[in-house]
């Protein structure tokens, strides 16, 4: 099915029906998202501390960002590096292991769950203290890099130029929930695609090309838009491990713009931070709907 | 057919804007509220104190003689024991005063300023608040908190213990922004048994940076790993203290630019702890970090694998059931041109929020939290030295106190010698000022800028943040 | 022939195992931690095997909760926030999936573009206009503040099993409606059974998000009885005085458990997805 269906042909039976399964969402939608982003554009244009009376101040925080503002190129460049690095790793990684999991063996269910883990316990305060032991001054990442004679003068978590490879580690690291999600999607793929193919005597290299890649295209798909949105809002890693430093060489766009929003109390100039960054994720989300034609597969 | 999809689709559209046009009602009630104009605007101030304090809203001030019952939210931030004890103390107090409930907010430290910023910005923040140093200016200049000077005048709340520049702390554009409920003092605080190692005595008072420089050194070599575990950077209070004992100030008198003249004192202080650091007897910013997960009570100091660290007074009493030998030291000096730099710090603030229907009522109870031998049996100083001289002298006279905890006392007649004035409240932005400190002093650390250039560096970040949130 | 498939088995289980150390190290690291006393905990901290073994005191502080509420009254929130939150959130997002796939209505690809959005705005500029319209609603600090941003179900959620939905044939709507199915009866006869695997995923991720939701409901809730668990963990916590950490970690550990056994639970489910065999493949 592609996105564009034909025009003037819907049938009012089916508008109603659609609105009628919609009607939950779209309550819940207006109510905890129209009407509140509503509300934070409105900000975005005013001068609002939190505690004062928002006044109106047209563009100028918009202005402020793209003239004034080193720390929001600084953000930037941190959250698409983060991007970059992040989403194929961890899609590929996540793909690769469910792949394995995906086959006959016995205790599946248990390595599921602990590839799960990290997942769940994600930004908790026990894995923020635990990273910093590992990739830490003195850690354990550090000795075993002295044993292997590499001589580091700072750590993987101090050093400015490294920090941020800690924190894309630990994204990839956080593959459970996209490896979930591959598995259910190599569930559904019929088993007789697989006979019929193995009858014709496909190597196991051309049925994953020719099946079952064509197959998880969909999820594929899913998971890049996916990590690519949540990407650019990564905040819990880099506050909870490194909180933006050293030297703000960790500092995402969206622990920037929280700190500008409660520590500085710049609420109005936050909530316009937030709408370039709902842009710009909003032209990759565009771009890729617009590719899925080229590549994705979908039934009927 | 066609016709009746447009209506459908009409009023669903007119559904979605009169939910958008009551949160533009939402948006604009905080631009009205100040004003006291638009009905949306009152009636959400009216509902926040109403909600904050149920049965007796309706009551208002009259409440308290009508003896009916009133509710006060009390929010603040701690540690688990703190929560517990704090409660007990609440009961105490209604047990004395059975027409007084409270409805508690125990907070985590992490959020607990988001969570309030979010409650003022929609009229609805808790009766009694504890306070920061850091916000306190923030929200009394945008007139979130009560003045308390005329409960303060008329003996309401007593303040006759504590010390008038301590006491004026919370004194922003002339308004009493909230009670100083405890002060802390910098100090010094040091591992005898390490020191020892290196044959070492302690620091006597009035030592300077230069002994200071020196002992780390023989600590050093005789072995200890940390000589010295001190972060400059962490925020501008050890500078501060720098900047005053040089005779400076830190802050201009309008509190719209940086107070001293000649960027060579921020670079001399950056300079001797990069040499410090390059040296090995100060950690990096990067083992610094480390340090910091280890968490308070396992810190090298502690465990004897350090010897000196920088903090307040009441260090010792917090890492008391880790290591009941710590001392703490007076900061090094200047030598003989010293100019005092020490300065009472306000430890924490009790505020009232100035949406709050019952401000005499929660001005008693604060009166009774600071001053009341009950409230302070239980909460034996945890939040920090009390302010009052009526707490202290009880404490003291109480014999109930720890030897750490007659340290941290003993330590305000100490320091008193080498206090100066007490500064003006932190202007607002300061969290920003401190984090452009941070920036500028880290970057000199990591070699990426001079002393010097990092020096300039600060001076233009905070004069442009203090300018634009002090105009 | 059967040994190559005795070595292939040895090899992966070596691997996943290695892997799976690595993975469950963090878990691991706090459940020791939750075994050592306050007081040595970060001593040599890495350790797994505790030097003073403290269990009891850190299970017994934690249990009893923080701020005279006791930590089994957090837990029956959580529960109850979760799995009415769950419930709503998977049931609607799926009438939401079903009908931008399945229905051909005006405006679904300007609402579809709407679901997509709510995604990119940070939450963090959200919360604030979010607690002005809870407000109004006086629903500030009732459990209702907790489920409702979930309840109505998610963009994630949608997403997810749009992407599952335009998988299916629709051959099978159109032998359903044949059979006389409605629309509902095509949704939930028909199609529910085939997305199985998707729906168990969505369960899984909703409910332990909703677990272990921090942000908003920290602004939204005051009342310490109405809390859930990682609210009330955040509680432990004061960067600047003694902290309890004993407590902290045994409580975060029983708070997980439910949230593994969930999993556990529900995994089994995603083993044996739908065969569409029979069907057109």
């Amino acid at each position: 099915m592609t996105a564009k269906t034909k025009k003037h042909h819907y049938k009012r039976k089916d508008n109603i029906a659609g609105y009628l399964f919609l009607s939950p969402w779209i309550f819940g939608f207006m109510l905890m998202w129209l009407v509140p982003a509503a509300i934070s554009i409105y900000y975005s244009f005013t001068d609002f501390n939190l505690l004062n009376v928002p006044s109106i101040i047209g563009l100028s925080n918009y202005k402020r960002i793209f003239t004034q503002d080193d720390t929001f190129l600084q953000a930037l460049k941190v959250t698409f590096t983060y991007v970059l690095f992040l989403v194929p790793l961890r899609l590929a990684f996540a793909l690769f292991v469910a792949m394995l999991l995906n086959q006959e063996h016995k205790g599946l269910g248990l390595y599921r769950t602990l590839y799960y883990v990290p997942s769940i316990i994600g930004g908790s305060i026990a894995v923020s203290i635990v990273w910093k032991q590992l990739f830490g001054n003195k850690g354990v990442v550090m000795s075993l890099l002295e044993l292997f004679g590499i001589q580091q003068k700072m750590s993987l978590l101090g050093n400015p130029k490294t920090a941020l490879l800690v924190i894309v580690i630990m994204g990839v690291w956080q593959f459970g929930s996209s490896m979930l999600i591959f598995l259910s999607a190599l569930k559904q793929i019929p088993y007789s695609l697989y006979e019929s193919a193995m009858v014709d005597g496909g190597k196991p290299w051309q049925i994953f090309t020719k099946i079952t890649l064509p197959m998880l295209t969909p999820t594929i798909f899913f998971n890049l838009i996916l990590q690519i949105i949540n990407g650019f809002r990564v905040f819990t890693e880099s506050y909870v491990i490194t909180d933006g430093g050293p030297l703000d060489s960790t500092l995402s766009y969206v622990l920037y713009l929280y700190r500008r929003a409660f520590t500085y109390f710049d609420m109005g100039y936050s909530c316009a931070l937030a709408w370039v960054l709902v842009a710009i994720i909003a032209v990759f989300t565009v771009i890729l709907f617009k590719t899925q034609n080229n590549w994705v597969h979908y039934e009927s | 057919m066609k016709k009746k999809t447009l209506a459908l689709l009409l009023s669903m559209g007119m559904a979605v804007s009169s939910l958008a046009g009551c949160g533009g009602g939402g948006g604009s009630s905080t631009d009205t509220t100040a004003a006291g104009g638009g009905a949306d605007a009152t009636t959400a101030a009216q509902a926040g104190g109403g909600e904050s304090t149920t049965a007796a809203a309706a009551g208002g001030e009259s409440a308290a003689a009508a003896g009916e019952k009133i509710t006060l939210k009390f929010t603040w931030w701690g540690s688990q024991s703190r929560h517990d004890y704090t409660q007990k103390i609440l009961d105490a107090y209604t047990a004395e005063h059975p027409e007084i409930t409270f409805e508690a907010v125990p907070a985590g430290w992490d959020g607990y300023f988001d969570k309030l910023s979010t409650e003022a910005a929609s009229g609805s923040m808790p009766d009694i608040v504890q306070m920061d140093y850091l916000y306190i200016s923030t929200y009394a200049k945008n007139n979130s908190l009560a003045d308390l000077q005329g409960y303060m005048d008329d003996g309401t709340i007593d303040v006759s213990g504590i010390d008038e520049a301590l006491l004026n702390s919370a004194k922003v554009n002339g308004k009493m922004a909230g009670l100083v409920l405890s002060t802390s003092l910098m100090t010094f605080p040091y591992n005898p048994e390490v020191l020892a190692k290196a044959s070492l005595e302690a620091p006597k008072e009035g030592w300077t940076w230069e002994d200071f420089t020196a002992m780390c050194q023989q600590l050093k070599d005789a072995g200890v790993a940390d000589a010295a575990v001190i972060d400059p950077a962490i925020d501008t209070n050890l500078f501060n203290y720098w900047v005053r004992q040089h005779g400076d100030k830190l802050f201009s008198d309008d509190q719209k630019s940086i107070g001293y003249q000649d960027d060579k004192l921020m670079a001399d202080f950056i300079q001797m702890f990069k040499e410090a650091m390059d040296k090995d007897l100060v950690p990096t910013p990067d083992e610094m970090a480390q340090i910091q997960t280890l968490g308070l009570e396992a810190g090298p100091v502690v465990t004897g694998d350090g010897a000196f660290t920088q903090n307040w007074n009441n260090y010792s009493t917090l890492v008391s059931a880790a290591n009941d030998k710590i001392k703490m030291a007076t900061p090094p000096t200047i030598g003989a041109e010293d100019q005092k730099g020490l300065w009472m710090k306000p430890g924490m603030f009790l505020s009232i929020a100035e949406t709050s229907p019952h401000k005499k009522e929660a001005a008693e109870f604060i009166n009774w939290f600071l001053n009341s031998e009950t409230a302070n049996d239980i909460m034996m100083a945890e939040r920090g030295t009390p302010s009052s001289s009526i707490a202290r002298d009880y404490l003291t006279g109480s014999g109930k106190m720890a030897s750490q905890q007659e340290d941290m006392f003993a330590y305000v007649d100490l320091a008193a010698k080498m206090a100066g004035e007490t500064p003006a409240p932190d202007p607002t932005g300061m969290s920003e000022v401190n984090k452009a400190f941070a920036d500028a002093c880290n970057a000199a650390f990591y070699e990426q800028m001079s002393p010097e250039e990092a020096a300039a560096s600060f001076r233009k970040k905070a004069d442009e943040i203090l300018s634009r949130n002090n105009g | 022939m059967k040994r190559k498939k005795q070595i292939q088995a040895i090899t992966f289980h070596t691997g996943a195992c290695a892997l799976g150390f690595l993975m469950i190290y963090p878990l691991l690291w706090l459940l020791a931690s939750s075994f050592k006393s306050n007081d040595t905990m970060f001593q040599d901290a890495y350790s797994l095997i505790p030097k003073v073994w403290d269990a009891v005191t850190n299970y017994r502080s934690g249990l009893e909760g923080v701020g005279g509420v006791s930590f089994g009254t957090f837990f029956v929130n959580t529960v109850v926030v979760t799995v009415v939150g769950t419930a709503g959130c998977v049931m609607i997002s799926l009438l939401a999936a079903y009908a931008f796939t399945r229905i051909k209505f005006w405006g679904s690809d300007f609402l579809f573009g709407c679901v997509m959005m709510t995604m990119m705005i940070p939450p963090q500029v959200m919360v604030v206009p979010q607690y002005i319209i809870l407000k109004k609603l006086g629903l500030i600090d009732t459990r209702i503040a907790l489920i409702l941003p979930w309840f109505f179900g998610g963009a994630f959620f949608i997403f997810l099993m749009v992407q599952f939905f335009r998988g299916i044939p629709k051959e099978l709507d159109e032998a359903a409606m044949i059979d006389g199915c409605g629309k509902a009866g095509i949704l939930f006869r028909v199609l529910v059974p085939v997305v199985k695997p998707a729906l168990v995923t969505a369960s899984i991720f909703a409910f332990y998000w909703i677990w272990q939701d921090f942000f908003q409901p920290l602004i939204f809730m005051s009342t310490t009885k109405k809390f859930t668990i990682s609210l009330a963990l955040n509680m432990y916590l004061d960067p600047n005085s003694y902290n309890n950490y004993g407590g902290l970690f045994a409580m975060s550990v029983i708070s997980l458990l439910p949230v593994i056994i969930f999993f556990i639970i529900f995994q089994k489910y995603l083993v044996n997805g739908i065969a569409m065999d029979g069907i057109k493949g």
